[in-house]
């Protein structure tokens, strides 16, 4: 799936603007950004549901808006199940069976047997986690080759969650199939995706595979005598500062403000474990992630 | 074009109201025809015991059962609502997004809706017209069935009813949510009478080249949407032009479907380069409508006091306008909505 300088104006606004990507089979793709970053209008355009105002998102080389067709190799679970939730299960597993020349009804069954799902005559009456693994069901089941979520673990227990993030690592694993999600659960994307997409007004701010974006940086706890020195303050990323005690993001590639901060003979000098969470905040600035 | 998985999507969203309109089918027509012959029978009596009457049973009356009365305007005010479900609901909730990332053109959706919507009301139609036809021809009083042409009570009527549909749908791919499409299907259904009436007030109370729009042209009413939905227009002119504009609406909704920009679901209308036109049309009538309220409490004989009045309702309904209109487009109606 190809996604070449797609915009998208509402309203007189760019919400997307040249975004350029695309995404590699059984791989997790996590779009991340703060609120209004255009997370959902980026999934909802690959999804085909708006038109772009520029651009075009491609699967095999054919685009989604001039051969619909393809997008029977897509299927997008948006945040809610309000779509169809007057539908039973069983109406719901004959509708995607017409609608998904794919749809695969005994992984359908395995799959809500698996999870304890019971039949419903509305999925409607499901709980909210319920509700989540049921759309994430429907969707593996339609043997997709990219299945697009939108905040799939948005307000759902540790238990569901769990489950949720384990069959998406399974699919992703074994059945070859590219999920794209997009999530504020930072922690969760870290266990899950391969690459990572981090919007920025519209843009893409930058776009890595999780493993090389966090050798991007280096983070240390350091204690200064008394605070950082100004020089220092203006080289790196100041995550958190209790006292004289910095929690601070520095740049591999500058191996000179490593050896800036030994010559100022800090008290304590300890490398921690660098978080997407970290990068998130670093690049996006702040303490807190919710705008 | 017909896809059996796009039919039962639409089908559960309609399922209530088609059978709604089953029943004011079945009410129209059939129970109508029975109900009719009976009171027709009555007058029969009745006429017997006068010497000088006897009674006949007139065209108009057979009309009621087929195409007009007040069935007629209970069926129209169903196949408006239909078809608001069909589009309009769906863009006030988030069923338009299952619906648009499904492997299907926007031509394909739009067509499914359409055929599902113009095919059961052909079907309810004729499930319905036949047995009230055999009613009536079965009775004494099938003679009255020789007043009336088949154009009169079958084909115009058929024709009329899809043909309203089709026209809301169209609406429909204009408007933003299902109440704007409701407003709006109005409006423009009644607008060339709706203008008639209010340009010929305007004429009448300055005297102003009145001769020109006195009296009320037939084409007014071929213009009229609703008047085919009521079974005013059972004659071939009529026919051949719902037949026409079945196919204008037609084609005109696929394409404004094709390029709806869902983004803008759940405000008064889709297409933002189309809030002006409508917002000056609306405008218009409702003052144009305050003159003709205000100017009616003068007496007839004081021309300046009527005129005066006039302008008066006019401009208190165009600051109300103004008003409500500002509000109305800042909506956003959505059941379950996300911003970005």
């Amino acid at each position: 799936m190809k996604v070449k300088h797609l915009s998208k104006k509402i309203h007189r606004n760019y919400i997307l603007e040249d975004i350029n990507f695309h995404v590699e089979p059984g791989s997790i793709t996590g779009v991340v950004g703060r609120n209004g970053a255009g997370k959902t209008t980026l999934l909802r355009t690959m999804a085909g549901i708006l038109i772009p105002s520029r651009g075009d998102v491609s699967i095999d080389g054919r685009s989604i808006f001039q051969h619909p067709e393809m997008k029977a190799a897509t299927a997008f679970v948006p945040d809610s199940s309000e779509a169809l939730k007057n539908f039973s299960t069983d109406e719901i597993k004959r509708l995607y069976q017409s609608l998904y020349p794919r749809f695969d009804p005994s992984y359908f069954d395995r799959l809500m047997d698996r999870f304890g799902l019971e039949k419903r005559k509305k999925i409607g009456h499901y709980s909210k986690g319920m509700k989540a693994l049921f759309g994430l069901i429907t969707a593996f089941s339609t043997n997709a080759s990219y299945i697009l979520l939108d905040e799939p673990t948005d307000g759902l227990d540790v238990i569901v969650k769990k489950q949720v993030m384990q069959l998406l690592i399974e699919e992703a694993s074994e059945s070859n199939v590219s999920i794209i999600l997009s999530s504020h659960r930072l922690d969760e994307l870290e266990m899950m995706a391969n690459d990572i997409i981090l919007l920025r007004h519209g843009r893409v701010e930058s776009h890595y595979e999780l493993d090389k974006l966090k050798e991007r940086y280096k983070k240390l706890q350091v204690v200064f005598e008394e605070t950082m020195p100004a020089a220092l303050e203006a080289s790196v990323h100041i995550l958190d500062q209790t006292g004289r005690v910095y929690t601070i993001l520095v740049p591999e590639s500058d191996p000179a403000v490593i050896e800036q901060i030994h010559n100022s003979g800090p008290l304590l000098y300890e490398e921690l474990a660098m978080t997407l969470e970290d990068y998130f905040v670093a690049r996006l600035g702040g303490d807190t992630y919710d705008a | 074009m017909m896809h059996k998985g796009l039919l039962q999507q639409n089908w559960k969203q309609i399922k209530l109201v088609v059978w709604i309109l089953l029943v004011i089918f079945v009410l129209h027509m059939p129970l109508q025809a029975a109900l009719s012959i009976e009171t027709w029978n009555e007058r029969v009596e009745q006429a017997e015991q006068s010497e000088e009457y006897v009674y006949e049973v007139q065209a108009w009356e057979v009309q009621q059962i087929f195409s007009e009365g007040l069935f007629s305007f209970f069926a129209a005010f169903t196949i408006a609502f239909l078809a608001a479900v069909l589009i309009g609901l769906e863009r006030n909730t988030r069923r338009n997004d299952f619906t648009f990332s499904l492997p299907f053109s926007r031509k394909q959706l739009f067509l499914s809706k359409w055929l599902l919507g113009s095919g059961t009301i052909a079907l309810f139609f004729l499930i319905n017209f036949f047995p009230a036809y055999w009613i009536i021809s079965q009775s004494e009083f099938s003679y009255a069935l020789t007043t009336v042409t088949w154009i009169e009570i079958f084909w115009g009527p058929l024709f009329g009813y899809v043909f309203f549909f089709t026209f809301c749908l169209f609406v429909g791919t204009m408007t933003g949510e299902m109440i704007s499409q409701m407003i709006l299907s109005f409006i423009l259904a009644f607008l060339p009478q709706i203008m008639l009436i209010l340009i010929q007030e305007l004429m009448r109370v300055h005297d102003l080249l009145y001769y020109l729009v006195s009296s009320h042209p037939r084409w007014v009413d071929y213009l009229t949407p609703f008047y085919y939905a009521i079974g005013e227009l059972g004659e071939i002119a009529g026919l051949l032009l719902s037949i026409l504009f079945t196919a204008a609406a037609l084609f005109g909704g696929i394409v404004l479907y094709e390029h709806n920009k869902l983004e803008y679901n759940g405000e008064f209308l889709i297409f933002k380069s189309l809030t002006v036109p409508f917002l000056v049309m609306i405008t218009v009538i409702i003052s144009l409508f305050g003159g003709l309220v205000v100017s009616s409490l003068a007496p007839w004989g004081a021309d300046a006091l009527r005129i005066i009045s006039y302008w008066i309702g006019f401009c208190t309904f165009l600051l109300f306008a103004v008003l409500i209109l500002k509000r109305i487009t800042a909506m956003n109606v959505k059941f379950s909505g996300k911003a970005i």
